[in-house]
């Protein structure tokens, strides 16, 4: 078996969420691996454009749901390159990759999901599983976007948003550009959506915190900030868990981009997570 | 270990042997640099060599590596490798090997490298330190492991060490060209070894040296250091076990194109860029600071990631010194 070899996976949905994300479902040619494809929430594909290149992107579909499904923005070379293929088209994908959220850990607890830009996409995959397995105590999500035009999954949300708490499931969103339709949207949901950072929206809310976890996703410059503060509010470094990012080509440990760390503990972002917790930051320099 | 004598008159046909294995790769002097080449003859070998440029990791993760034919969406693997011959490996690069090893053959084992691996036929020879080397600080100094054959230079022959059972088979298919261990021999070698290991300039103190560099994140003589350095990446390049690759699709036909993969260096600024332009080893200072904790990096299975082989220092144009930096940080620390 060649580990760098992907699969042939066909697009057989392609959905616009924003002017630059993109979420694209996809079914694997062959019905067995289709049919054997599973995966943890926070681990990732590589996404084989044959001739062209491949590149990293979360499963941001519950396992709990299928087919798989993949947001992704536009922002480089390949990813324009997707963003121009149509239902039909064939791309490879290998994986899963990655250790992906300790979920099982964390049944019966409740968690504390805080996303910011596209960190939704593999927060998404929690939400879901969580929901769909009901394994939770209770389910937080704390979403910080630019603006109302930039909501990923915004039917979800909003769907949240109005009976997220029949499901067990409290949705907050923060956005950063004022623009009518948040205005509105301020008005419908004035408890649930203020203008601000993500941060804002956690500041004041009491959680359980011996039986709490969060798991975070978002920009580099954002976790130092959401970190702060959950551990502010006594939340233990072992129970905060965030997903990194970092350039990849491997995805197996190979490669050596993902490397960080010094001369006493190395992880790879590609096989030693994406996921990790706070604890491993504190003794890995550079990992956030 | 099995350690038979290969006495010198012997030596041309044992060579010649080596060839019915495959194709025979061996320190050459090239100009004023050393490089393992095809050799067709004993004679174009350069025995007493110091380092080669490139290490001997450049047979088995290649400089330039073609990994998959793509057609249209047909993607096919191209793994075809035949067995060859390295001959004349110091210790220090069978060490690297076997760093390499670890990150290679660990699962999911990388298949291009793999099959390398197993078609090589590794004959390891024993040399003499120069200003450079600082294996013996390190452990590397000596291979127990990790060859086929070893030779140990003696006045009238070598000392083989047999390694594998493939240098097992080869000795036993060859027996007339090999003659019992006497005495004489075992002395000869102790006092080679002995004189070897009295001869090493350079060392690298590595009492506790991972935690001290951890410490010394911030330390003012990585920035000295940074600035000084060209960024030009020779460093890793030349290291036997550095092994950083980027991977391209290349169109070789109309309807054709080869993914390769190819050397790369964390001393290049795209090494750590992202997509929309975040780069998460922004400076000079974070990639040079960068390979010195990559290399120091201490496993406690396995040591350093580094064998002390001084071709970083050789083939630095702004003359940094490995040892020397890490002592320097070491003594900038309290
Ligand atoms: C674990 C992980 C999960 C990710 N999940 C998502 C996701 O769910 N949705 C999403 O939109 N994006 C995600 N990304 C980022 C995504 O991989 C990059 O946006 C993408 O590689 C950009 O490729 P490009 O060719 O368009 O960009 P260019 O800027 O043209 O990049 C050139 C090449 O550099 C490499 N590269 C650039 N940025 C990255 C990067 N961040 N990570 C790895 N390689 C990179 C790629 O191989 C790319 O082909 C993820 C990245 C990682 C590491
Ligand atoms: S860091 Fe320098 S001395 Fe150490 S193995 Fe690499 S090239 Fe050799
Ligand atoms: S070889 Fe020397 S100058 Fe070049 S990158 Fe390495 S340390 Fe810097
Ligand atoms: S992506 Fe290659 S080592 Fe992590």
């Amino acid at each position: 078996m060649n580990p760098y070899k992907s699969y042939d996976a066909r697009i057989i949905e392609v959905r616009e969420l924003t002017p630059r994300e993109k979420l694209f479902t996809l079914k694997f040619l062959d019905p067995k691996i289709e049919e054997s494809f599973t995966f943890i929430p926070g681990q990732f594909v590589i996404v084989d454009i044959r001739g062209y290149g491949e590149f990293p992107i979360s499963l941001c579909s519950s396992p709990t749901r299928k087919p798989i499904q993949l947001c992704i923005r536009r922002v480089g070379r390949l990813t324009r390159f997707i963003h121009k293929l149509s239902e039909g088209d064939v791309v490879g994908i290998r994986g899963p990759y990655g250790n992906g959220f300790p979920l099982e850990k964390m049944e019966g607890s409740t968690l504390i999901l805080v996303a910011g830009g596209l960190g939704m996409a593999p927060l998404r995959s929690v939400l879901w599983y969580a929901i769909d397995s009901g394994k939770f105590e209770k389910i937080y999500l704390y979403y910080g976007t630019k603006s109302y035009e930039d909501i990923l999954f915004r039917d979800e949300i909003i769907y949240l948003l109005k009976h997220g708490e029949k499901l067990n499931c409290h949705v907050k969103l923060a956005y950063e550009v004022e623009t009518p339709s948040c205005v509105y949207l301020e008005k419908g949901f004035s408890e649930k959506v203020c203008k601000g950072l993500v941060t804002d929206l956690f500041r004041g809310e009491h959680f359980d915190v011996e039986n709490s976890y969060a798991l975070i996703c978002g920009p580099p410059v954002m976790y130092k900030f959401v970190i702060k503060e959950l551990l502010d509010k006594g939340l233990s470094p072992g129970r905060i868990y965030m997903t990194l990012e970092r350039r990849m080509r491997c995805g197996i440990g190979k490669c050596g981009h993902c490397i960080v760390g010094t001369s006493v503990s190395i992880k790879y972002i590609c096989k030693d997570g994406p996921v990790f917790s706070y604890w491993d930051a504190l003794s890995t320099r550079g990992l956030i | 270990m099995r350690y038979v004598k290969l006495p010198s008159e012997n030596f041309p046909e044992f060579f010649e042997k080596l060839k019915e294995i495959g194709k025979v790769y061996a320190p050459v002097r090239h100009n004023s640099i050393y490089k393992f080449d095809i050799v067709q003859d004993l004679s174009e070998v350069a025995l007493d060599y110091t380092r080669t440029l490139l290490p001997p990791k450049k047979f088995f993760v290649k400089p330039r590596d073609p990994m998959f034919k793509i057609k249209g969406e047909e993607i096919v693997e191209l793994i075809e490798e035949k067995s060859f011959v390295l001959f004349g490996v110091h210790s220090c690069d069978i060490h690297a090997l076997k760093i390499l090893d670890r990150v290679y053959l660990s699962e999911p084992a990388d298949p291009y490298y793999k099959a390398r691996r197993e078609k090589a036929f590794i004959v390891g020879i024993s040399c003499m330190p120069d200003e450079y080397c600082f294996c013996k600080s390190l452990g590397t100094h000596f291979a127990m492991d990790g060859f086929d054959l070893f030779l140990h230079e003696l006045p009238d022959g070598w000392l083989v060490r047999v390694g594998s059972i493939k240098g097992h088979e080869v000795v036993w298919k060859n027996q007339e060209l090999f003659e019992e261990v006497t005495e004489e021999d075992i002395k000869n070698f102790k006092e080679f070894e002995e004189k070897r290991s009295k001869s090493f300039k350079r060392e690298l103190s590595k009492e506790g040296l991972a935690d001290i560099l951890d410490l010394a994140f911030g330390s003012r003589v990585w920035k000295k250091y940074a600035e000084k350095c060209l960024g030009c990446g020779n460093c890793t390049l030349v290291c036997p076990t550095c092994r950083c690759y980027e991977v391209c699709d290349n169109w070789i036909k109309a309807y054709e194109s080869l993914r390769i993969r190819r050397y790369d260096s964390c001393f290049m600024p795209t090494h750590g860029l992202v997509a929309g332009g975040h780069n998460f080893r922004q400076t000079r200072l974070d990639r040079f600071r960068h390979r010195y904790y990559c290399k120091s990096y201490f496993d406690p299975s396995s040591g350093f990631n580094c064998v002390g082989c001084g071709r970083c220092d050789e083939f630095c144009p702004a003359k940094i010194e490995h040892v020397k930096v890490l002592e320097e940080v070491r003594e900038g620390l309290i």
